[in-house]
């Protein structure tokens, strides 16, 4: 199976130190990785979260709001960081980023969805990453619930692309688990995780043999396969 | 306050961060004297387009959305660049109709933006247009900042625009073309009569902002339309000088008749 489009999820812890600190050096080594991939002739989608973190860095709050309505409000404040961050790293390695807000019941209206896929088409048609993200000050669902997860899934589905999920588990280590070949791999640190990603990324579309066989959960077969 | 892609940008479609400085310093000096505000601001196509070294802007729906994807991402870092001078925080707040229209989205954006205002931060809202059905459902900025304004029970809604208010007849043909100071009553005759004379550039012209105007003075909110060539005259407007022309608000027409 031949799979050239792929999006990535990307967790803000991924990107932060183990205080919870946003880390800049992590999220440049990101932008190289999909950068990179991207002149590969890869089509990357980045689905990311932290708007909440970095909102609440941005306005130096001691610990995370609590109600719903801050944490939207701080939302609106830290999506404009984020898309900032983002802009100015992937600037470095000459990649142009788009930003795509999107709400989870985006499925919902046949006219969004197609809009929206016409979106993600042309963007990267033009050689564009799209860079999405719920939107979260009109999101009527409980905020980063699920950390972006049902949202990168309903981006796979619109943009029929393979999707990488990039967790952390307990014990700080990451997994990936490209869709499609049902393997996933664990990972040690961040520098071997964005090692990995690149490595994974470039063998989506065959050889099996340097992946790790691991079982996905129910939950983590997703919606193309 | 509602700044259009015209306000923004030179005739060639390229920005005037001039204009944006002078924008982010007023809008920041109205904040500290214990406003609160919230910009309604056009412009992520023209920046998208301006990104990708496009001379023209694109026609088809799909090319118009992914520059939108584009720009508006530029967009908010040219703002949150030029508010940090004067140590402001902005928010990014993209809105759908459906803000309006489904009761529970309605509910959620306007907590939002009374907290980020209570925050002392300014929200920067443009149309989502990524995702929007489609151009037409807003269309323009000009409805949506009526709907904002509505939306949060503002006192004033202010409309800069490329002309320096509304005239009797359009001033690029008429000579004798007038400006209306204040106007009482929006009637179907000034709506018909104000179509036509618009802006090229941007997407509305002076039949929108009468639209907007009207949504928002039946609100019972002020609406002032006036020039966006120096976005210093709001601290003008605040001191209740006249400028532009002055819709007035129905309950206040009520009371002086």
């Amino acid at each position: 199976m031949k799979q050239n489009r792929i999006v990535v999820r990307i967790e803000i812890s991924t990107l932060s130190d183990a205080d919870g600190k946003f880390n800049h050096q992590k999220m440049d080594r990101l932008a190289m990785v999909i950068s990179n991939l991207n002149n590969s002739g890869k089509e990357l989608i980045l689905v990311s979260s932290g708007a909440i973190a970095l909102g609440s860095d941005k306005l130096k709050l001691k610990k995370q709001p609590q109600s719903h309505t801050e944490m939207q409000a701080i939302a609106a404040i830290g999506q404009a960081e984020l898309i900032r961050f983002y802009q100015h790293y992937f600037n470095q390695y000459n990649q142009i980023v788009a930003q795509v807000l999107l709400t989870s019941d985006i499925l919902d209206n046949t006219i969004r969805v197609k809009n929206t896929q016409n979106t993600f088409n042309t963007l990267l048609e033009m050689n564009i990453i799209p860079i999405v993200n719920e939107n979260d000050t009109v999101s009527t669902t409980d905020i980063e619930l699920d950390d972006n997860y049902s949202l990168a899934r309903s981006v796979a589905t619109i943009t029929n692309a393979d999707m990488i999920l990039i967790k952390m588990d307990q014990n700080s280590k990451f997994m990936i688990q490209p869709r499609g070949n049902l393997n996933a791999k664990l990972v040690m640190d961040e520098t071997q995780l964005f090692d990995e990603l690149e490595k994974t990324c470039m063998e989506i579309n065959g050889s099996e043999n340097s992946m790790v066989s691991f079982p996905l959960s129910i939950d983590d077969i997703i919606v193309n396969s | 306050m509602k700044v259009g892609t015209s306000s923004l940008s030179y005739t060639n479609g390229r920005l005037n961060f001039q204009r944006i400085g002078q924008l982010a310093h007023t809008l920041s000096a109205v904040r500290n004297k214990n406003i609160d505000v919230i910009l309604v601001s056009s412009g992520a196509i023209g920046v998208g387009a301006g990104r990708l070294g496009m001379i023209e802007k694109p026609t088809d729906l799909a090319k118009k959305q992914a520059l939108a994807a584009i720009g508006q991402a530029e967009l908010i870092k040219i703002y949150q660049k030029f508010f940090e001078e004067y140590n402001q925080t902005v928010a990014q707040v993209l809105l759908t109709k459906d803000v309006i229209t489904n009761p529970d989205r309605h509910n959620k954006a306007k907590n939002t933006l009374l907290k980020l205002l209570n925050m002392g931060v300014i929200p920067i809202i443009n149309e989502n247009d990524t995702i929007s059905t489609d151009e037409i459902e807003y269309g323009d900025n000009d409805t949506l900042s009526a709907d904002v304004a509505t939306l949060i029970c503002s006192d004033l809604l202010i409309l800069l625009s490329d002309i320096d208010g509304l005239y009797s007849a359009d001033p690029k043909k008429e000579t004798s073309a007038e400006i209306i100071r204040t106007v009482e009553k929006i009637t179907p005759e000034l709506i018909r009569s104000a179509s036509g004379a618009g802006t090229s550039f941007g997407t509305g012209g002076m039949a929108t902002k009468l639209a907007a105007a009207k949504i928002c003075v039946e609100a019972n909110i002020d609406t002032i339309i006036t020039s966006g060539n120096n976005p210093s005259i709001v601290f003008d407007i605040l001191e209740g000088k006249e400028i532009g022309t002055h819709f007035v608000a129905n309950n206040k027409v009520l009371q002086k008749n």
